[in-house]
């Protein structure tokens, strides 16, 4: 069942995924981040409240003074002297609960954004996402979460206030005089739907462009910035310099075209206001003259208008935003269109008792385009027993840690522990088995202690301090005078490459998993740390399966086994305890490296493929 | 806040030095401000003498036709200098952003690769990406709400002063008070706010830890458990956010109850006096108009302020690296300006090192420290010694990155300061221990060094270089993208591309620094034998730590504390063996 997801699925390309429609990305990601309804209901009720609120302030204050001109007596004007107070104070306090409820949504919608992004990231990680610039998504995934804490705030709820407002506006304005109230209906549609209109467009004409542009300026600075060494001394610096200031002149020339777009929006609003204002005096003066209006209502109109499309106007912030978010959103849900690499048997195998680990003819690749990572691979690891596993760059060494790791399934073959194929198990039972060091080697941003306890919580101080004296970290940690507790820095910066390794292996090593594979541990440092770090797992592990993966050749002297990998499929395998007795230098079994000796075991130096 | 900041300068002097186009940005910004402003009394103005004449005297809709014309009139008035400002600080601020830029990248390029390398690349990059976009913001967003509140309110109050002194007087008194709560409200608020935006970044930061160690979560059965501090640390934030904003907003709450008690007793004075017939209708209603117009622009710049915190910095920060790339010290590692000589003919002059010492500015030790040393033409001299010893600085020198402290370098009896530097390493095939790939092919990578080579160079220099199989691996040959956005290459290939590199350029002299740091034996044995006959005739000098791909050594010296301790004949270190059974 797990290979389906690699036969059937797509290509784990980001390129092949379909484009989605801007309202359901927003839909999509709305739902994802969903606040309780009262929540927003209450946010939008406040927010809307305070809009009117500033309105009526307007129309009664309006209403007042044209009442009061007419000279009559005082107790007639009480109620709407009353109104103004209450609305004079009321608006304060309404707007600072909206303001404090929308937030409080805001944020709760960021957490579970970031929740549900890390729902998506984790069963495919990191196999599943290996193909897609990881770093770089995971980046920008996460300035797109933090992007849209502003969706409610200042995408959404801005165009439900400005919608409820302009209604109740209109309403009340209707209520008094129709056709007024239909003048102003048509003044603030007809200034929305332009400015969301242009907003829009001017986002899918330009924006995308511009976006574009942005990018291949900020990646041309950073090349231009990273590379300067390398280009200085190739003399290409000049040439590199005019390409990022012709990029930067572009996007300039492109911000100087939309800058008239900006103006434009704020002027429709200020057109259409004075449009409505007129249309409504026009309209008004004659009803007061048929007496079909009274006259103290004449000021209350335009001023109804000023305030509701005070309201209004920021719709087309709120758009051209919202086209942002669209933009994050959509980032973000490619994430979730990612198929997933493994997936977990409806009924799991009980865990296995034997814990002799074996790959039969193992096909893996990580795409239908892709070629074969592994290609009918068969090596067995019996339980105590130390292999080691070589081969160049590339040869397919890291896809078996992502097959025994479960981070990948297998595309034909079967991989096993105990005798129960991997597909049987749970993803937890197989890593609870299958110890890991990585080649590089993650470590938290915490304390030495924390980094080595994640492998089991349950463990004790002594325990661990026990992991860490066995990977050989005794010493270092009692120098220090936080000791365990000393935090390591952000990614293990104050670190130095043996201490991260031996870290990882002590983390390992309290695991206490039966099968420890380790995938180039010694990448990264130079040969007598290295040879130290080889000798010091040696020691620590004894009783313990080892699957040690390297391609530096001078450290697997003390294994049980040699196995030699490329392309795929084991070429051979070397008896570590013997030695090339022409020229004592190297491995390889044809003697490219250059010894002047003849080839030990194939006349053809270049078919080593063919070797199987 | 705004207003105060308006008194102390809205923009950093230093950015109005550099950008001349700011000051002229000011005074358009202050003109169309000025312009919307007298437009609003207008509108006022006329709608008032409107609703005056229709009310009181009982005017027809045809005989204020003109009024209301001008009224239409004042709205168009208005909206084209709307129109003018907003064009205006996007097209300054487009401006403004690219010279920023532009002086910060050629700034960046000509101190030259030693300064990029060993000072702040991340730093630089970020400030010429992140920073200049913050600066957009401040620029078209905050520059224009603030010249606005500076301005508008004061322009009001005058009209109102002369129309109607009671109402100014509320006026001028809640808005004269609106600065003494935001200081008092905002400085705790700000701090606040400071505090939060960090634990805000915190909490990216703890994401983003979260999300790239997941695979080592996952292999130790921890996602859940991953997931729950996850989860903890987002509900703290908050918790601990909400707590700040029920303060922090309180500012907001203060500005608004005043902005609309203001207006509301503007109202009520006013209609008291109509009452008494001791003011016109038509001018209580200009200034009943204008009242939430002068709270406007201060509200709408306490919603800009954060950024107008956010580019202020960016601007500091720009303008720092800006002026403090200036080489004021004389130990600084030299900017990139050239000597003019030309240099001499490599193949027939030998580079001298006499007593030269090199450190970095602000450190004590020196990296090189009276180093002797000849490079005859034809020579091959291979530089061994620890990490850190002085090899990849001694190259650098060569190279004309960073210049000596003390001593000197020449080349055929000519100081390296007076050369052409571009000439120099026309001469001069470098491969640095971490190549940078540039976005591009795998072609465009490999003639970066010399764009105009065949077909047949091309070829040649892929052999040669030993990337034969990885070109044919790859699905579009060397057509395929690689380096950023496009197929990721391990250490050793990239290094492969740049001895590719160097090998295009065909230049008599050659610098190796750690050739095989990244490759395996076998492939650094075929790399060697492929090698010897193209670096037989050249000046080759290689940094390493061990037998690399150098075949024929004539020199080795070692580098210990910045020294040259040891000039002996060559003896590297072998590799350990082993035999394959088929």
């Amino acid at each position: 069942m797990a290979r389906d997801t690699i036969t059937g699925g797509p290509a784990v390309s980001l390129d092949t995924v379909t484009p989605r429609s801007a309202g359901s990305t927003l839909r999509t990601v709305v739902r994802v981040g969903a606040p309780p309804r009262s929540r927003v209901l209450l946010g939008t009720v406040l927010g809307s409240a305070t809009a009117v609120c500033t309105v009526a302030l307007l129309a009664c204050s309006g209403a007042l003074i044209d009442k009061a001109a007419l000279r009559p007596p005082l107790y007639t004007l009480t109620v709407l002297m009353a109104a103004v107070q209450l609305l004079a104070l009321g608006r304060g306090p309404l707007r600072y609960g909206e303001r404090l409820v929308s937030h409080d949504a805001a944020l709760g919608a960021l957490g579970r954004v970031r929740m549900w992004l890390y729902d998506q990231v984790e069963p495919r990680s990191p196999a599943g996402l290996a193909n897609c610039r990881t770093g770089d998504l995971l980046a920008r995934a996460t300035s797109d979460v933090d992007l849209l804490q502003d969706l409610y705030l200042r995408g959404i709820s801005p165009v439900i206030v400005a919608g409820v407002t302009s209604l109740v506006a209109v309403v009340a304005v209707v209520v008094v005089l129709p056709v007024a109230g239909l003048v102003l209906a048509a003044g603030l549609t007809g200034a929305g739907a332009l400015m969301s209109v242009v907003a829009w467009t001017r986002q899918h004409r330009l924006g995308a462009t511009e976006e574009a542009l942005r990018g291949e300026l900020a990646a041309d600075v950073v090349e231009l910035l990273r590379a300067a060494p390398d280009l200085v001394a190739l003399g290409r610096d000049g040439d590199y310099l005019e390409q990022t200031l012709a990029s930067d002149a572009a996007l300039t020339r492109l911000a100087c075209r939309r800058s008239w777009t900006e103006g434009a929006m704020s002027a429709i609003s200020v057109v259409f206001t004075g449009a409505t204002v007129v249309a409504l005096l026009a309209v008004a003066i004659p009803a007061v003259g048929i007496h079909r209006l009274p006259g103290y209502m004449l000021a209350v109109l335009p001023l109804v208008a000023l305030g509701a499309f005070e309201v209004v106007a920021p719709l087309a912030d709120a758009v051209s935003r919202l086209t942002h978010h669209v933009e994050a959103a959509r980032r973000l849900l490619e994430i979730a269109d990612i198929p997933l690499p493994v997936t977990d048997p409806a009924d799991p195998a009980p865990t296995p008792v034997d814990t002799d680990v074996s790959l039969q003819n193992a096909d893996l690749r990580y795409g239908p385009d892709h070629p074969r990572a592994l290609d009918g691979l068969t090596l067995s690891l019996p339980a105590g027993r130390r292999v080691a596993l070589v081969g160049p760059s590339g040869a397919g060494k890291s896809s078996v840690v992502n097959v025994l790791l479960r981070f990948w399934a297998l595309e034909d073959g079967e991989a096993a522990i105990g005798g129960t194929s991997l597909d049987q198990l749970s993803q937890e039972t197989t890593r609870g088995l299958i110890g890991w060091v990585a080649q590089d080697t993650h470590l938290f941003n915490t304390t030495i202690g924390a980094n080595i306890a994640l492998a089991r919580p349950s463990a004790d101080e002594a325990e661990i301090a026990g992991a860490a004296r066995a990977a050989q970290l005794g010493p270092w940690i009692d120098s220090l005078p936080r000791g365990l507790d000393t935090p390591v820095g952000e990614q293990g910066a104050q670190l130095s490459g043996g201490q991260r390794q031996r870290l990882a292996l002590a983390r390992a090593l309290l695991a206490r998993a039966p099968v420890l594979v380790l995938d180039e541990p010694t990448s990264g440092l130079d040969r007598p740390t290295a040879q130290r770090l080889v000798h010091d797992v040696l020691t620590a592990t004894t009783g313990i399966s080892l699957l040690y993966i390297t391609h530096r050749t001078g450290e697997v002297a003390n294994f049980d086994k040699v196995i030699v990998v490329d392309n795929g499929k084991v070429i051979g395998d070397i008896d570590p305890k013997a030695s090339c007795p022409v020229c004592r230098c190297g491995i390889w079994p044809d003697h490219t490296h250059g010894c002047g000796a003849p080839s030990m075991s194939s006349p053809d130096p270049s078919g080593r493929a063919s070797r199987a | 806040m705004s207003a105060d900041g308006g008194r102390r300068g809205l923009i950093d002097p230093r950015l109005a030095r550099r950008v001349a186009l700011t000051r002229r940005y000011l005074a358009v910004a202050v003109a169309v401000g000025s312009g919307a402003t007298v437009c609003l009394v207008a509108q006022a103005i006329l709608l008032g003498f409107v609703i005056e004449h229709v009310l009181l005297d009982h005017a027809s809709l045809t005989s204020v036709v003109p009024q209301i014309i001008g009224l239409g009139g004042a709205f168009v008035l208005r909206a084209a200098c709307s129109w003018a400002g907003e064009w205006a600080a996007h097209h300054t601020s487009a401006q403004v952003t690219s010279t920023l830029r532009r002086q910060l990248i050629a700034r960046a390029v000509a101190l030259g690769p030693s300064w990029l390398a060993t000072e702040r690349t991340g730093e630089l990059t970020s400030a010429a990406t992140q920073g200049v976009e913050a600066l957009d913001t401040f620029f078209a967003r905050y520059l224009p709400t603030a010249v606005l509140a500076g301005l508008t309110p004061v322009l009001l109050l005058v009209f109102i002063l002369r129309t109607d002194w009671p109402s100014f007087i509320i006026l001028a008194a809640t808005v004269s008070v609106i600065p003494l709560f935001m200081v008092l409200l905002g400085l705790e608020a700000k701090q606040n706010a400071t505090h939060q935006w960090a634990r805000l970044s915190e909490l990216s930061a703890t994401f983003y830890d979260v999300i790239q160690g997941l695979p080592t979560l996952r292999a130790f059965g921890r996602a859940r458990a991953g997931r729950r501090t996850l989860e903890r640390a987002n509900e703290e934030f908050r918790a601990t956010t909400m707590s700040t904003l029920r303060v922090a907003f309180l500012s907001s709450l203060a500005l608004e109850v005043l902005a609309s008690v203001g207006t509301a007793l503007v109202a009520l004075f006013l209609g008291l006096r109509l009452l008494d017939g001791t003011v016109h209708l038509g001018m209580a209603l200009a200034v009943l108009i204008l009242a939430p117009e002068v709270y406007l622009p201060l509200r709408r710049a306490g919603a800009e302020f954060h950024a107008s915190a956010a580019g202020q910095a960016a601007a500091g920060r720009i303008l720092d690296i800006l002026d403090d790339g200036e080489p004021a010290a004389a130990d600084r590692p030299a900017p990139d300006t050239d000597g003019t000589r030309r240099p001499p003919e490599v193949a027939a002059s030998p580079i001298w090192f006499r007593r030269v010492e090199f450190r970095y500015p602000g450190r004590s030790v020196p990296v090189l420290d009276g180093v002797d040393l000849t490079i005859d033409p034809g020579e091959h001299l291979a530089i061994t010694g620890e990490s850190g010893s002085g090899k990849s600085t001694l190259l650098w020198l060569m190279l004309g990155f960073v210049r000596p402290s003390h001593g000197t370098l020449t080349v055929g009896g000519v100081d390296l300061r007076d050369l052409s530097l571009r000439d120099w390493r026309q001469q001069v095939a470098w491969v640095p221990q971490l190549p940078y790939l540039v976005r591009g092919t795998m072609a465009d990578n490999l003639l970066l060094g010399h764009p105009g080579a065949g077909d047949r160079a091309l070829t040649r220099s892929i052999e040669l270089s030993g990337l034969a199989g990885l070109v044919e691996r790859l699905p579009r040959g060397v057509d395929t993208l690689v380096g950023e956005g496009g197929v990721t290459l391990s250490a050793g290939e990239r290094q492969r591309i740049a001895l590719g590199r160097a090998i295009l350029r065909d230049a008599p002299l050659v610098f190796l620094d750690e050739p095989t740091a990244h490759l395996d034996a076998d492939r650094e044995a075929s790399l060697r034998d492929a090698l010897t006959p193209w670096l037989e005739d050249r000046t080759v000098v290689v940094a390493a730590h061990r037998r690399g791909l150098v075949g024929r050594v004539d020199h080795t010296v070692t580098l210990v504390g910045g020294q040259l301790v040891d000039v002996a004949p060559t003896g590297w270190p072998e590799t350990r063996s082993l035999v394959v059974r088929p």
